[in-house]
């Protein structure tokens, strides 16, 4: 029972159709997830409730860009979780370019994920200056951000102008906790939303319950120049 | 125009698109960092430069910046050229000689951003404030486990003998007693040992007679002997973190030490991520530090925003009166921020800080000397009774001392000078002890189970990263949490009547 949809996999695990990936490094797990083996290939279950990106996919995206090959730019790697399953996708001709602040996740994304999956260039940098960004070349097809910042979406922005390829695409997620607490979730996302309409064409806003709380996902197609 | 252009890998000279001169750095990330802090030598390169007697542009400001202390004439390239040279950049390595190929580029761009990257990390744990945050946290776990051990070994021992719980305040004591072992053995001598004045000694003896408790057989007299021994150990250990805090705050931060007392400092610090950190922060958010909970409920509600969050374990806060710890927690809160930054961009004690702050803690006292009036409080007609709030007007309407902030008795022990005046061993207040099992059970999990969820302190809020839940730490003065410090805080009736009321 696989349902091949791209790079991204649905599998039957336990009468339960799950998300998985087919792993890069075989036998590694990064985050104790699930290792499931069929047909002699290995697939790492993607859990929802622990990677926004999954939710979304859970829930249903009506694009998906990041396929075998593709660069990209992640804002706000944390430990990870959710960049180990990302890797997974682009493969061996992908790149990502991971970018993380903080120190002590950072530790944990270096030990696990970054220095084992060779498709990953970890930049332990703050994304609001990507200007000063080292190892990073070209443009990228797609730039995710995940950050808990109060300008969350000028930063992200800014690092599509400095690194998104016109018609790349911006998968956005808007924590509205973050944004403002006072504010309804609702109207933030719309506020968020409206940031982005001098350079991007969105193309969905998902909400991202059951699995993520207040999170709200965008993804929105880049016009350089617009 | 030439190019001057700074990569990872080293510093390329082009001309037309065409490399003209390139010089490698030898230890790519090390020499990198250096090259945009302005302290690595281009020596080689400049007098190439100098040869060629032309205009450059550069794609670094503080390259250019070097560059233009040895009176070149260097400018910044404009954008387009720098999308450009970003845009090839593997294929400038290979050309610069720096890699074989492009995908030997991309290899070495990947070992330089790891290497460079571990390096921060390495950079970063060494600083000794993260060992202060670190320290303080082990400090306050330690209280956690001493609370819960004490008040089991007087539960246990108690049933062996029952007067000595209430006779008996210092937990250190009680434990010295235990290791004596059975009620019959314990002589005058080891009242004595433990510290104990005469008085009490002799009351001791006399109890001892005719206590009520039961018999304890050897095998269970052996584990409340180990138990009693494993808390006089963390006594000890406490001791010892205490001291390493207070000496490492005083070297690494005198003027906040100074302004806040080494405890009340370490964990402020501890919460702001850093010294550093802390030394952005504005005096407001220092002030409130510690009342996420209260502050964002204020946000949102438009309540009254708390007056104080860890700071209110600051002895001047707590012990003065109740309509002054505002505008105390305001004045430290102040100082505390300018002492903050100088002990990250200044050097040593600043004696001026302290006394200004005095000055002003006198002030204080004198123009509010008396309680104001307070206006009537608005009643609250319609009250649901899912509405989390609810619980919570009893404590901001009626100007009552935040339940959450109320201190823990043990609290007053990190603090000299209150530890003065109040000879006791400060693990825990006495009256709850008791009550402890007495608990309805149920009680404990509705309190987890209660908490709203957007009511948790918010991520914005949180220093970036380093604060993720996943140490276990939770911020003392949080009402709600659920830990295990809710039972320890001291109005056992108000609880009681409360939790009837609301399940």
């Amino acid at each position: 029972m696989e349902e091949k949809d791209s790079e991204i996999f649905w599998l039957r695990v336990d009468g339960q159709k799950r998300l998985a990936t087919i792993n890069y490094v075989e036998g590694n797990r990064v985050y104790g997830e699930k290792l499931v083996k069929k047909s002699g290939v290995e697939y790492r279950i993607w859990d929802p409730f622990r990677s926004k990106l999954a939710a979304a996919l859970t829930i249903g995206l009506e694009v998906f860009p990041i396929k075998q090959g593709a660069k990209v730019l992640y804002l706000g790697a944390s430990t990870g979780t959710t960049v180990s399953h990302v890797s997974d996708i682009v493969d061996y001709n992908g790149i990502i370019f991971a970018v993380e602040h903080s120190s002590r996740v950072a530790r944990d994304f270096l030990d696990r994920v970054a220095s084992l999956r060779k498709n990953i260039t970890p930049i332990l940098h703050d994304a609001k200056h990507p200007e000063q960004y080292f190892s990073v070349y070209g443009k990228v097809d797609v730039v995710y951000s995940d950050i808990a910042q109060p300008d969350q979406t000028e930063i992200a922005i800014s690092n599509c102008q400095m690194f998104l390829k016109d018609g790349g695409y911006l998968f956005l997620v808007i924590k509205t906790r973050s944004i403002d607490v006072t504010q309804q979730p609702k109207k933030t996302i719309e506020n968020e939303i409206k940031k982005l309409h001098s350079n991007f064409s969105v193309i969905q806003n998902i909400d991202l319950e059951p699995y993520d709380k207040d999170h709200a996902m965008v993804v929105a197609k880049y016009h350089s120049r617009g | 125009m030439h190019f001057v252009v700074l990569t990872e890998l080293g510093t390329v000279v082009l001309e037309g698109g065409k490399v003209v001169k390139s010089f490698a750095f030898e230890q790519p990330a090390a020499d990198f960092v250096k090259a945009k802090s302005g302290q690595y030598d281009h020596d080689d390169l400049i007098s190439f430069l100098r040869g060629m007697n032309a205009g450059f542009l550069l794609n670094d400001d503080s390259f250019l910046k070097t560059l233009k202390k040895e009176s070149l004439d260097v400018h910044h390239m404009d954008e387009k050229q720098m999308d450009e040279i970003q845009a090839t950049k593997p294929q400038l390595l290979v050309d610069a000689g720096f890699a074989k190929n492009e995908s030997d580029a991309m290899a070495k761009l990947r070992d330089f951003a790891l290497q460079l990257s571990s390096a921060r990390v390495t950079e970063i744990s060494q600083s000794p404030d993260l060992h202060i945050s670190q320290s303080i946290k082990a400090l306050d776990e330690m209280d956690v486990m001493i609370n819960g051990l004490s008040s089991r070994l007087r539960e246990w021992y108690g049933l062996h003998f029952p007067e000595l719980d209430n006779i008996i305040d210092s937990i250190n004591g009680y434990a010295q007693i235990v290791m004596a072992g059975k009620r019959e053995d314990l002589s005058t001598k080891v009242y004595e040992d433990a510290g104990f004045p005469e008085s009490k000694v002799q009351m001791l003896s006399v109890i001892q007679e005719k206590s009520k408790g039961g018999e304890i057989s050897k095998e269970n007299l052996a584990i409340v002997q180990s138990i009693a021994n494993q808390i006089l150990e963390m006594a000890k250990m406490r001791k010892r973190i205490e001291d390493h805090i207070e000496t490492e705050m005083n070297t690494i931060a005198p003027n906040v030490a100074a302004i806040l007392g080494t405890a009340v400092g370490a964990r402020i610090l501890a919460k702001s991520g850093s010294l550093k950190k802390m030394a952005t922060l504005p005096a407001s958010t220092i002030q409130v530090l510690g009342a996420e909970k209260a502050l964002f409920r204020a946000l949102k509600t438009g309540t009254q925003p708390p007056k104080h969050g860890i700071l209110f374990q600051h002895p001047l806060v707590h012990a003065a009166p109740r309509w002054q710890r505002g505008k105390m927690a305001r004045a430290i809160a102040s100082k505390a921020a300018i002492a903050a930054r100088v002990d990250v961009y200044g050097a040593g004690l600043n004696q001026t800080l302290l006394e200004k702050l005095n000055v002003r803690v006198a002030e204080i006292g004198e123009k509010y000397k008396e309680a104001p009036e307070r206006p009537p409080q608005p009643q609250i007609m319609e009250r649901r009774r899912d509405d989390f709030r609810r619980r919570d007007n009893f404590r901001s309407r009626d100007g009552k001392t935040h339940d959450s902030f109320r201190p823990r008795q043990s609290f007053r022990s990190r603090d000299d000078r209150l530890r003065d005046d109040r000879p006791r061993d400060g693990f825990r207040p006495r009256e709850n002890f008791r009550s402890r099992d007495d608990r309805p059970q149920g009680e404990f999990r509705q309190n987890e189970g209660f908490r709203p969820r957007e009511d948790r302190p918010r991520d914005g809020f949180k220093s970036r990263g380093d604060s993720r839940p996943r140490d276990g730490y939770r911020p003392r003065g949080e009402s709600g949490s659920g830990g295990p410090r809710r039972e320890f805080r001291g109005d056992g009736n108000k609880r009681k009547k409360f939790g009837r009321k609301r399940f």
